[in-house]
């Protein structure tokens, strides 16, 4: 579409988008749209509980991490009391910048404009001559600002910027299920290790999206690689539809997860006997989630809207070492049409032995991140869709991405009707359907309609019909 | 290793001979990190590899932010902490015609500089450096840096030439501003 001042611009695109994804189809110029960006930010991360941080990250009294929602700046910080506190990193004066550092330790807040300092709550604490200059101010209405919604869930800290809406329990419905597998199998326990790597990549925030909804179709390809020199075995890198995995796409309340596992084995995600035994507990699962847990070889996936997490068995740096797991959570932030900041974050379980931590958090960057053997190859790619997305053609000609596999009609796809978790799990991995559902909750959120409304592809239809 | 990188230089040394002593071997080191530069910059990762000693460190800390310090670097975080296998992985997986990200190769000119020993035990130098490495890639004319400093250990060999046995490798980013980090520094 041209641009166009006329005020029907959003309703124009919305049809446009309804009409594509009936048809398993995505415009490629809304990978790169100035004007979809700006609603993007004001209706889905406006609205939406975005990932800010996980506890483990801040564990002592004023430990403090600078985080973002969009294009606004908080600032991560547990209190004196110990509460976790996401504050708005703007001066009540004069709104100029309180917090520099990216991490640290502090008490008190100083801003560096007219002296006012706050306390790691926010409470106002010191206004320089205020019994001159500011005599009739009410302290307790100029601490620094909190943010409206702040909820956590196994450690991990999410926040919304809005004041009304689903509670995160909601936001996350049944999905925790799943979740809670990676979070709850260990005793004690996920935490992160160290600091996450930042990166700003030339991509729209929708391509990694996508991806982590579920592209089981991408990995033989771009991480060829990785499967030619044996780095992952073919169950964990190989093409989708192909070895004797089970493999299952599983899609719940509006977030989505794919594994791969084997029936019937104890795979745990290749965790070591002794982490298995020692430190993994059927105490915070369910039977049924325990034995997803015991037959998993690898699972993907992702939080509405910007979350998402890889949890990997046998995979190494070295063909000639053993093979261990890694387990890394990331945060992708939209800066602009054509730009993202990738936050990633590397995390092991918190009783383990240091040795076999390190070892995880070593599997975490030879696999994924920056220097990834696996996502050194994606990020191009995902620029490439960027700029191709960023010209006239795209939309002169109506170019449509096809994200049609699995739907009824394209393949043959069955559900497995004996499928312990909630939500629903194609029975393999062939298919589609986390994209067109993240497209879809894409497309309700800047409706303005309730997320709720998308229900994903045709055949979730007609299963949501049946139930 | 030592991390003088605060400390003054020293003063000019009295001795004559000991100094151009030092100074041969400062050029040589020099002549070394050139050489790798090039390399590096040519791709020819295997030839590159041969200079690299088996029992390798080799890392890469992530870059700390905070308030009052400004060389500070996570324990515990890194883009690379690599032995010689893994190392060796790395190259051999640039060989593959599916590693997307340096088809065709990053264009990539490393300029190396500042370099100082800091101990010369004979077999072994504890040598310190500053590195630049532009970077442009595919068809466009955008280009980024990176720049940090290397502190090395580099082992003397029988044929005249040097061999890496540790480095740790600096970057001024705390967060970086290319796709990935797809070369080595």
């Amino acid at each position: 579409m041209a641009i166009d001042d006329t005020g029907d611009w959003t309703e124009r695109t919305l049809a446009d988008a309804r009409d594509a994804l009936d048809e398993g189809l995505f415009p490629l110029e809304f990978f790169h749209d100035e004007q979809l960006h700006q609603l993007e930010m004001e209706r889905i991360f406006g609205t939406a509980w975005v990932f800010i941080g996980h506890e483990s990250e801040i564990p002592e009294p004023g430990d403090y991490a600078r985080r973002y929602i969009g294009d606004d700046t908080f600032i991560f910080v547990r209190d004196e009391s110990g509460e976790v506190n996401l504050l708005f990193d703007s001066c009540r004066h004069r709104g100029a910048r309180v917090c520099r550092a990216e991490q640290g330790n502090t008490t008190h807040f100083r801003c560096p404009y007219h002296g006012w300092t706050y306390k790691n709550d926010g409470e106002a604490a010191g206004i320089p001559q205020k019994s001159k200059a500011f005599k009739n101010l009410d302290r307790e209405e100029h601490g620094l600002a909190h943010v409206p919604r702040l909820e956590t869930y196994e450690g991990l800290v999410f926040a919304s910027i809005s004041d009304e809406g689903p509670s995160l329990e909601e936001w996350l419905g049944d999905f925790k299920w799943y979740f809670d597998i990676h979070m709850k199998l260990p005793d004690g326990g996920m935490e992160v290790i160290g600091e996450p790597h930042r990166w700003v990549i030339d991509a729209n925030w929708k391509t990694i999206a996508d991806n982590f909804n579920g592209d089981s179709y991408h990995t033989a390809w771009a991480h060829g690689s990785v499967l030619d020199l044996e780095l992952g075995g073919e169950e964990t890198v190989g093409h989708a539809g192909t070895g004797d995995s089970m493999d299952r796409h599983i899609h719940c309340d509006g977030h989505t997860t794919s594994m791969r596992g084997f029936e019937d084995e104890d795979v745990f995600m290749t965790y070591p006997e002794e982490v298995v035994e020692d430190v993994f507990s059927r105490d915070g699962l369910s039977e049924d989630q325990w034995q997803v847990a015991r037959q998993a070889l690898s699972f993907t996936g992702a939080i509405f809207p910007n979350f998402g997490f890889l949890h990997f068995g046998d995979t190494t740096d070295d063909p000639d070492k053993d093979v261990a797991p890694f387990f890394t959570i990331r945060k992708w932030r939209p800066l602009a049409p054509d730009k993202m900041e990738l936050w990633s974050w590397g995390l092991a379980p918190k009783n383990a032995p240091e040795e076999f931590k390190q070892r995880m958090y070593k599997m975490y960057t030879a696999n994924f991140g920056p220097t990834g053997n696996f996502e050194q190859d994606d990020v191009p790619i995902w620029k490439g869709i960027t700029d191709g997305a960023k010209g006239q053609f795209a939309k002169t000609s109506d170019f449509q991405l096809n994200y049609q596999m699995g739907l009824d009609w394209m393949s043959e796809m069955d559900i497995d009707e004996n499928w312990p978790g909630p939500g629903f799990a194609y029975s393999e991995n062939l298919e589609e359907g986390g994209m067109r559902l993240f497209h879809e909750q894409w497309y309700e959120l800047l409706a303005e309609n309730p997320r709720e409304n998308a229900l994903g592809s045709p055949i979730n239809i007609q299963e949501s019909e049946d139930k | 290793m030592s991390r003088q990188d605060s400390e003054p230089d020293q003063l000019p040394n009295q001795d004559r001979d000991a100094e151009l002593e030092a100074l041969l071997v400062e050029r040589e080191v020099r002549q070394f990190l050139y050489y790798e530069a090039k390399l590096l910059d040519n791709r020819k990762l295997h030839e590159w590899l041969d200079h690299i000693a088996e029992d390798i460190s080799y890392r890469m800390p992530r870059r700390l932010m905070r308030e009052n310090t400004a060389d500070t670097y996570s324990e515990e975080s890194y883009y690379f902490d690599e032995d010689y296998g893994s190392l060796t992985t790395r190259v051999k997986r640039f060989d593959s015609e599916y590693a997307w990200s340096e088809r065709p190769p990053t264009r990539t000119g490393r300029y190396v500089s500042n370099v100082v020993v800091h101990e010369d035990r004979g077999d072994e130098l504890d040598v310190e450096s500053c590195l630049l490495v532009y970077l442009s890639r595919g068809d466009s004319a955008d280009a980024t840096f990176y720049s940090g400093r290397r502190y090395d250990t580099l082992r003397r060999r029988e044929d005249g030439s040097f061999e890496i046995t540790d480095r740790e490798i600096r970057l001024n980013q705390t967060i970086l501003s290319t796709d990935n980090v797809s070369i080595f520094l």
